[in-house]
Order: structure tokens, then C-alpha cells, then sequence
């Protein structure tokens, strides 16, 4: 019989690994003790958490959407295309990730206002964006906006451009050649980074609330509830929210990865 | 006809520099050389993937530098492959049909079933990519490329990623497949023994321009460069110094031999057309060596005889080195025939013997 061996670094990762999980699991779960079931479903009858959610699912699937249009072909330029600036280029995309997110809603809120151009001018069209679902939108895709440009990218990296050129000499144009092998091949990696790009969104927080307080979105709700009532008041939103978010996250998430049948290399 | 003329091109620190070659319609024209020194660049400018600085290129009297790559009706095999992996094998082979006006004609149809025949790839058909074997991919690889009825088809090192087995079985089918289909091929390599097999011109290319083109007995016998010639593997080359031309002048019995030494830089012969025999051989040129070393490589023997001091390095048979009953030290004598030889100048002009 063969004596078993234990790797001491793989102990280490053990160990780190449980401590990780419990970090992360346990103060998502802790919640549900903290109130009760009836308190729950009371709080899903109420018409405001109802309208937060609501709003929340809506301006974060909004954003993804905005995300998706404006950063799928330009993910396709910094996968395919070497220019000069690219790094430079490159990095300005990840600086939202990076700042802290009420300094985000500040910035957009100096971009936003009566008193910058572009607010003068959109007020000169009759538009309105502060305080209002446009601007939940805008601060959510730019701060989670940077995860569909990156994910995107590195799955048109994936995508050998040899397979682009055989496709293009067989006769396609490029149009038809992004449809039919790219897109085709890399749209799993694009929905992975639509499906972080809506949860960065939905869970966004510092930068809505300085662009818009009200409409109010679950997150600045839990927020209200809390500073206003307490945590008895504010757990209730918060177990309905996470189970929302974890129902839609799992759905979209085996949708990207059921692979059918023979197509990974 | 397939004409490049002056076709340049500048990738970062790398050019093609004014590439001219003419290809006779149905041809199959190998370019040869070293990795890194612009084949697939050529090939990729060709077929319109890489934007070109200057030059024309040529097909049947159209000019097709400025057409895009799906109008050019060139077909590309890489060395990876590049097969669809979301597709399986009949839908790869099928995919250049998509974008036909006649795709899905007879005559393509024909094509499909001529293609999938001849290349015996029946009973791969519904698989994906991923379940394919080396020489499975390349057969598919090929289908797709021809299935287009291309003017021109380019294949980039496509033996190269195979098992030595398999490259031998391919490279036979790839010569019968062209013998009856006709097609116009050039394909590019690093491997002087596949292009010689497959090629019936040949073209030398290094550092992004082309040092050689002509037949292939042209190239191997009489290179015009060291470069080339090592290269072709022609592992005989004897320095002519001034000592040197005057002892060839003695073996030779060329007298005018001591009066060359200036313009001439190399004598190039290949091992397999050097003959060896116990008595005088009657070639142009015969002399006596001693055998210094004999390897065997498993497949053929290596000798090599000292001549005066020069080494000459020849190639036997198994059964040959043992009817001649070779060892180190004996006295031997060695030949070549002038045609098989050549000497190769400073200037990279070269002459017979």
C-alpha cells in the first residue's frame, strides 16, 4: 500500500483556501439570522424595495448594454491593432477600476453639472441627467465598463488572426469574417465579461449616490434604511438583493460555460 | 503566370525588399529558407493580408496589389493549421462555398466529394476539429483551401508540425494532389529535402529578399552563394586559397586552376554525388584520399576522405560501404562529375568546373 505524502505547500493552500471561503461565504449568509422569513417576504411586498430593485436590475443591465456596444469593437482595435499609445491607451481604460468610486461620481459629477460644457449643453437640449436614471446608468458603466473592454480583448487574443486570414482569403469580407469565426468563438469570454460587468454595476454604490440619490437604487436604499432605522430594517433589502444578484449571476454564468459538444481547442 | 514585381514591404524592423518572381501557371513553386527571414510575410503579402510599400502583384495579366484578400482568390494553409474549431470537418471544408455566388452549384458539390476522395477523409467529416490527428487536420486543412478552385495556393511550412511518419505520407499525398489538380502552389519551408521532393522550381530567400530562384537542380548543384549552398546542403565546401588552387591545379590537371585563385572563393560539391571506389573512377574528376572518419546515421554512412587537407565528405549505402570494404586509414579513390559541381565566387557568381 502506497504511504500517502503531503505537500506543505499544498497544506498552506488548503488552509488559505478554507479561510478565503469562509471570509467570503459567511458574512452572506450570516444575514438570514439575523431576521426571519416572514420580515423577508413583508420587505418584498414593500413598493419602494420593490422600485429599488427594479431600478437597480434595469440601469445595471442598461449599462452592460452601453458597455457592450461601445467597448465590444474597441476591444477588437487593442486586440488586433499595435499603434503608438497603446499601453497608454490601455492603462487609461483600467483607471476606473482603480479610483475610489465617490471620486468617480465627483468626476463625473464636474462633467455633469450646469456648470460644465457639457452639462450647459445638454440642459440647451432640454436634457435633464442628474438625479435621474440616465445618470445611475452613466456612473455604473463607468466604473464597470473597464471588465467587458478587458475581457473582451483578451477573447479576440484568443481568436488566432490566422483563422481571420484563411477566413478572409475563403472568400469573407472582415464583417463577415468578425461574425462568423470571432465573434463565434469568442462571444463566451465577451458574455463572462457582459456577466462581471453587470454585477460591477448592479453593486455600485459611491458613484450613484453623488449623481443621483433618488431614483434610488437597492444599494443606496440598504444604505438609507440603515442610517435612518438600523440593521433590522436594513437586512431584509440586503438578503433580497444578494439572493436576486446570486440567481441571476449562477443562470448567466452556466450560460457561459456550457460548452457544446467538441468546439474547445 | 504569377508575377511579383518589386513587391517591398517594412513590418517594424523587418522588409521584404523588392521581391521579383515569375511562376509558370500550375507549377509548384517552393521558396526556401531559414526561419525568421520573411516566408510567411511574402506569402501573407501575397494574399493581400499584409498592406505592401511598393510593387505589383500579377496573376494572369490582372493586377491584384490593390484588391482586398477575399477578392483575390488566393487560398492560404498555414502551418497551425487554422482550422474553425466552433465547425465541424465538412462545414470547415465547406466554409469558402458561403461566399460564392455559384456555392452551392454541382461543380462545387463535385469538388467536395473529388476533395474529400482523394484526400480519404470520409470518416471524419462529423467531427470537430479538436478529435482530429495531425495529418487529419492537414488533409482538412487542404480540402478547404481547394475546395475554392483558388488561382493560387499558398502554404505556409504545412508539413512541418508533423510526426516524421506522417510528414513522409503527406508530402506524398500533397505531390499527387497537385499532379491532379493542377493548382498553382507556392509553398514556403525551411527543409531542403521537402522542397526538393515537392518542388518543380525553387526560390532562396533570406533576410527579406531572394538570393536564388531556378530549378531545382539548378539550386542544388549549382548554388550561386555559400549561403545557398549550405542552406541546399551542400556540405562539401572547400576553401580555395592559394595553396589550395594550386594543389587542385596538380589534381585536377588544370593548369589554369593556380591562375583563378582571386576570383574564385569556394569549390561546392554534394556528398551524394561524390563516388568512391577502390580503383580510378571514371567522372571528370577522379583522386586518391584516405578515409579519416566513417559514421553511421542509421539510414545511410557518412565517410569522410582527406584529400591532400581537404576533407570531402560522401554519402553510401549501407550495402555499398560494405561491398567496398571500407575502414579508417584506407587508401581510396574519390569522383565527381563536373556538372555536379561548382565553384562559388566572392562576387556570388559561380561557374563549372
Amino acid at each position: 500500500m502506497s504511504k500517502q505524502r503531503f505537500e506543505i505547500l499544498f497544506v498552506i493552500s488548503f488552509l488559505t483556501g478554507t479561510i478565503i471561503l469562509f471570509f467570503f461565504v459567511y458574512p452572506m449568509i450570516n444575514p438570514l439570522f439575523w431576521t426571519k422569513p416572514s420580515i423577508v417576504l413583508e420587505a418584498l411586498k414593500d413598493k419602494d424595495v420593490l422600485q429599488s430593485i427594479y431600478i437597480s436590475m434595469g440601469a445595471a443591465t442598461a449599462a452592460t448594454i452601453v458597455s457592450f456596444i461601445l467597448g465590444v469593437p474597441f476591444a477588437y482595435l487593442l486586440a488586433r491593432k499595435e499603434f503608438r499609445g497603446k499601453s497608454f491607451v490601455e492603462s487609461i481604460v483600467d483607471i476606473p477600476v482603480v479610483i475610489p468610486h465617490p471620486v468617480a461620481g465627483i468626476c463625473l459629477l464636474t462633467v455633469l453639472s450646469p456648470r460644465s460644457w457639457i452639462g450647459q449643453f445638454l440642459e440647451s437640449m432640454g436634457l435633464q441627467v442628474l438625479g435621474t436614471f440616465s445618470a445611475i446608468v452613466i456612473a455604473m458603466t463607468f466604473v464597470s465598463m473597464p471588465f467587458l473592454i478587458n475581457s473582451a480583448k483578451e477573447a479576440f487574443k484568443w481568436v488566432s488572426p490566422r483563422m481571420e486570414n484563411v477566413s478572409r482569403t475563403l472568400g469573407a469580407t472582415h464583417s463577415q469574417t468578425f461574425f462568423l469565426i470571432t465573434i463565434s468563438l469568442a462571444w463566451r469570454d465577451i458574455l463572462s465579461g457582459m456577466i462581471m460587468t453587470w454585477a460591477r454595476a448592479i453593486s455600485e454604490f459611491g458613484a450613484v449616490i453623488i449623481l443621483a440619490y433618488h431614483p434610488m437604487i437597492a444599494p443606496t436604499l440598504i444604505y438609507e434604511r440603515f442610517t435612518a432605522y438600523g440593521m433590522m430594517y436594513a437586512v431584509p433589502v440586503s438578503i433580497i438583493l444578494i439572493i436576486i444578484c446570486l440567481m441571476v449571476f449562477i443562470i448567466l454564468r452556466l450560460l457561459a460555460t456550457n460548452h457544446s459538444k467538441g468546439e474547445i481547442i | 503566370m504569377i508575377e511579383l514585381r518589386q513587391l517591398s514591404l517594412q513590418l517594424g524592423n523587418f522588409s521584404l525588399k523588392d521581391i521579383n518572381l515569375a511562376i509558370d501557371s500550375g507549377e509548384f513553386f517552393v521558396l526556401l529558407g531559414p526561419t525568421g527571414t520573411g516566408k510567411t510575410v511574402l506569402l501573407e503579402s501575397i494574399a493581400g493580408l499584409k498592406p505592401l510599400t511598393k510593387g505589383n502583384i500579377i496573376i494572369n495579366g490582372k493586377d491584384l496589389s490593390e484588391k482586398r484578400p477575399e477578392e483575390r482568390n488566393i487560398s492560404i494553409c498555414y502551418q497551425d493549421l487554422a482550422l474553425f474549431p466552433h465547425m465541424q470537418v465538412k462545414d470547415n471544408i465547406k466554409y469558402g462555398l458561403r461566399f460564392k455566388k455559384d456555392g452551392k452549384s454541382s461543380r462545387f458539390h463535385k469538388n467536395y466529394e473529388t476533395l474529400v476522395e482523394l484526400l480519404e477523409i470520409e470518416h471524419i467529416l462529423e467531427r470537430y476539429p479538436v478529435y482530429l490527428s495531425g495529418g487529419e487536420k492537414q488533409r482538412v486543412a487542404l480540402a478547404r483551401a481547394l475546395i475554392v478552385e483558388p488561382d493560387i495556393l499558398l502554404l505556409d511550412e504545412p508539413l512541418s508540425a508533423l510526426d516524421a511518419g506522417i510528414k513522409e505520407t503527406i508530402e506524398a499525398e500533397l505531390k499527387k494532389l497537385h499532379q491532379k489538380l493542377k493548382t498553382t502552389t507556392i509553398m514556403v519551408t525551411h527543409d531542403f529535402r521537402e522542397a526538393y521532393y515537392l518542388a518543380s522550381s525553387l526560390g532562396i530567400i533570406k533576410d527579406g529578399a531572394i538570393m536564388q530562384t531556378g530549378s531545382k537542380e539548378e539550386i542544388f548543384n549549382q548554388p550561386v552563394s555559400l549561403f545557398v549552398a549550405q542552406f541546399v546542403g551542400m556540405k562539401n565546401l572547400i576553401q580555395l586559397s592559394t595553396l589550395r588552387c594550386h594543389e587542385f591545379s596538380e589534381l585536377l590537371g588544370d593548369k589554369t586552376m593556380s591562375d583563378r585563385t582571386e576570383k574564385f572563393a569556394y569549390l561546392g560539391v554534394r556528398p551524394e554525388n561524390i563516388t568512391i571506389a577502390n580503383e580510378k573512377v571514371e567522372k571528370d574528376y577522379s583522386f586518391k584520399g584516405v578515409i579519416k572518419d566513417i559514421r553511421n546515421n542509421g539510414i545511410f554512412m557518412q565517410i569522410d576522405i582527406v584529400v591532400k587537407e581537404m576533407t570531402f565528405l560522401s554519402y553510401l549505402t549501407t550495402n555499398h560501404f560494405l561491398e567496398l570494404n571500407l575502414y579508417e586509414g584506407k587508401e581510396v579513390f574519390l569522383g565527381f562529375d563536373s556538372s555536379n559541381s561548382c565553384i562559388i565566387t566572392a562576387e556570388q557568381n559561380n561557374s563549372s568546373l
